[in-house]
């Protein structure tokens, strides 16, 4: 167990800058998820992490050691990578013990290790078997098993599922996180995917263009987006955003959009006249009727039922919405509805920053 | 539809068929009149028969006992060109797998650059080499040892042999370097311990190449080994056409016993030229 901390980091590839100077740090026992879209540098800075890239600037520490001029395999960390890179030639027990028989670990506790491996992991009857011989999830679960083995400061997974069909995707993500309370091993985990980050994460890192846009506990970052990109990036389906202009009157204010269209601001942050989005999630959204205070007047054009949940697109002015409302609405594609949006859900950005303006 | 579907396909096979079977009697043609001469006497070798009155294998006695002025030290000779043939296989595939895995796995500096000026080297024949080569072998005072045999075909060998085991490797997921490094595995041991096993298939391909170059080799031994107790088997057929009167049956003889270990060589590792040994390393 370890704590890891990033010191204004940057990596170059050639003339071309990918991370411009990154800093936060993971407390021990943490399980910090990196998520961002491709080619922001999440994996990257794993791999920095990993010793697999070179350090262009700044520092990155494990417990408390610098690590940029300390070679991978000295740095006692373990990475599952995407693609398992499990050794073919080896069985899946041979896989488990390589890194302890490279370390002339004794026969008996590498015996040991490997065993206690394969039974958190269940993977006690397949021990003999060649990678070759295994469904994707269960080269999943011995790559992860090779990391347990060393019993690393640091475990980091490298967007360890999305080799994975849907299904086992989701248990596999379960499995991981059970993983995690049970050793409470420090791990920094790289996803592009939203719902992994927030489902697994003790804490999110948004990344974008190879600099940080958020850090946060992952509804933290769901009720409290700092910043446009990460109130898109996350959740499922995206936030609503429109573009407006504040307007006041009477003491109370709203965004207005163009076309009539005017959305409600139940606190007022924002000057008069200043550019805003004006974000809401599709949850934060209510069908109410047309004619009630307040309402934004808006035309269903597809309606999604999904069991459980309902989603409604919605076009309202130029701008389609998505609303998402647990029951099954009584509504048509064509009709003509109010939508209500719940006070204090609004998310309000300034256009020109991409900042929040805090309420 | 189906019918014409159908017609269709015999209608190609009979065409692959036409090309085939002309190939195949022009090369099996060659081996059949080995074989003919192996087992006839000198005068019923030449009665242009494609069968002849009495077949004997009295030749191969002939040649098993070196009961011919020719054939004198024939086991001998035989033993050459197996030391020669393996020499070669082995040293090639040491060059060749560590400059491939330097080339393709630690990403050497000018290994590429390296490479390609190795297989620029096939851009000139390998017999306007020889006297360049008889003079080097010369000056290094190898001339007359088979050592000087295995170094020329080695340096004939080897830009190929690493060209091969370089794409080859190059197939090879880069994650499983990357893997064992993080596994605490030095160069060295991520080159014996995961490298080798996986090229087997590839190694076996290339080391079957280069024994069979320095097995079917002539010009270079007759160059460059002159003693009758040092030459290569391939050499000492040649002698038989030194003579006024050649023993033809006996020579050809000699040929089809020569050509038998290639032929062995090649069936027993025709399984690895296949492959199929890294499945499962990474999700394809």
């Amino acid at each position: 167990m370890a704590t890891v901390s990033f010191q204004n980091v940057e990596k170059s590839f050639g003339t071309t800058k990918v991370l411009h100077g990154i800093s936060f740090d993971i407390k021990d026992g943490e399980f910090v998820v990196l998520v961002g879209p491709s080619g922001c540098g999440k994996s990257t800075l794993l791999r920095m992490l990993a010793g697999l890239e070179e350090i262009t600037g700044g520092t990155i520490g494990i417990d408390g050691k610098v690590v940029n001029d300390v070679e991978s395999k000295d740095r006692d960390i373990a990475m599952v990578f995407q693609s398992y890179a499990l050794y073919p030639h080896m069985t899946v027990a041979d896989n488990m013990a390589f890194s302890l028989k490279l370390r002339k670990a004794d026969a008996k506790v590498t015996q040991e290790r490997v065993a206690h491996a394969s039974k958190i992991l269940n993977l006690d009857p397949y021990l003999k078997r060649y990678p070759r011989e295994l469904s994707g999830g269960q080269r999943q679960r011995v790559a992860m098993g090779r990391a347990i083995v060393r019993d690393p400061k640091v475990f980091l997974f490298d967007e360890p599922l999305s080799n994975l069909d849907a299904k086992l995707r989701v248990a596999m993500r379960a499995e991981i996180k059970a993983l995690h309370q049970r050793l409470k091993t420090t791990t920094v985990y790289v996803t592009h995917d939203q719902v992994e980050a927030m489902t697994m994460a003790d804490r999110i890192v948004v990344m974008h263009d190879g600099r940080i846009e958020q850090i946060g506990e992952p509804l933290a970052l769901y009720d409290h987006p700092a910043n446009l990109f990460v109130a898109q990036f996350i959740g499922s389906p995206a936030m609503n955003v429109v573009n407006g202009v504040i307007k006041r009157s009477d003491g109370t204010a709203c965004v207005d959009v163009g076309d009539g269209v005017q959305w409600p601001l139940h606190q007022s942050p924002g000057a008069e006249g200043q550019s805003v989005a004006y974000g809401v999630r599709p949850g934060d959204l209510a069908l109410t009727s047309e004619t009630a205070p307040g309402a934004v007047v808006g035309e269903v054009v597809v309606i999604e039922p999904t069991g459980a949940e309902t989603e409604l697109l919605i076009q309202a002015g130029q701008a389609q919405l998505i609303l998402v409302t647990h029951g099954r609405p009584a509504v048509n594609p064509g009709d003509r509805v109010g939508l209500a949006v719940a006070p204090g859900k609004v998310h309000v950005f300034d256009q020109a920053s991409g900042n929040r303006i805090a309420a | 539809m189906r019918k014409g579907a159908l017609l269709h396909t015999a209608t190609a096979e009979a065409k692959l068929l036409l090309i085939g079977i002309p190939v195949v009697i022009w090369t099996l043609l060659p081996i059949y009149h080995i074989f003919l001469f192996s087992i006839s006497t000198k005068d019923e070798a030449f009665a242009g028969k494609l069968w002849p009155d009495h077949p004997t294998l009295r030749n191969f006695g002939i040649v098993f006992n070196q009961d011919n002025y020719f054939l004198n030290h024939f086991w001998r000779q035989l033993g050459n060109s197996m030391v020669i043939a393996v020499a070669t296989g082995l040293v090639t595939l040491c060059v060749a797998t560590t400059a491939a895995f330097a080339i393709s796995r630690l990403r050497s500096r000018g290994g590429r650059t390296v490479m390609n000026l190795a297989l620029f080297t096939y851009f000139i024949p390998a017999a306007f080499l020889a006297v360049p080569m008889y003079k080097a072998m010369a000056a290094y005072g190898l001339l007359n040892h088979q050592s000087s045999l295995v170094l020329a075909m080695v340096t004939i060998a080897s830009p190929y042999a690493i060209w091969v085991l370089k794409q080859s490797s190059d197939k090879l997921p880069y994650e499983l370097d990357e893997a064992a490094r993080m596994d605490g595995a030095s160069p060295l041991q991520l080159f014996r311990l995961v490298y080798l096993p996986l090229m087997a298939p590839a190694l076996v391909a290339v080391g079957t190449y280069a024994l069979l170059l320095a097995w079917n080799e002539y010009l270079y031994a007759f160059l460059l080994l002159s003693n009758d107790l040092d030459i290569t088997l391939a050499v000492a057929l040649g002698h038989f056409l030194s003579a006024d009167d050649s023993p033809w049956e006996i020579l050809m003889t000699t040929g089809l016993i020569y050509a038998l270990p290639p032929a062995a060589i090649y069936y027993a590792f025709k399984r690895y030229m296949v492959g199929g040994l890294t499945a499962g390393a990474v999700k394809s």
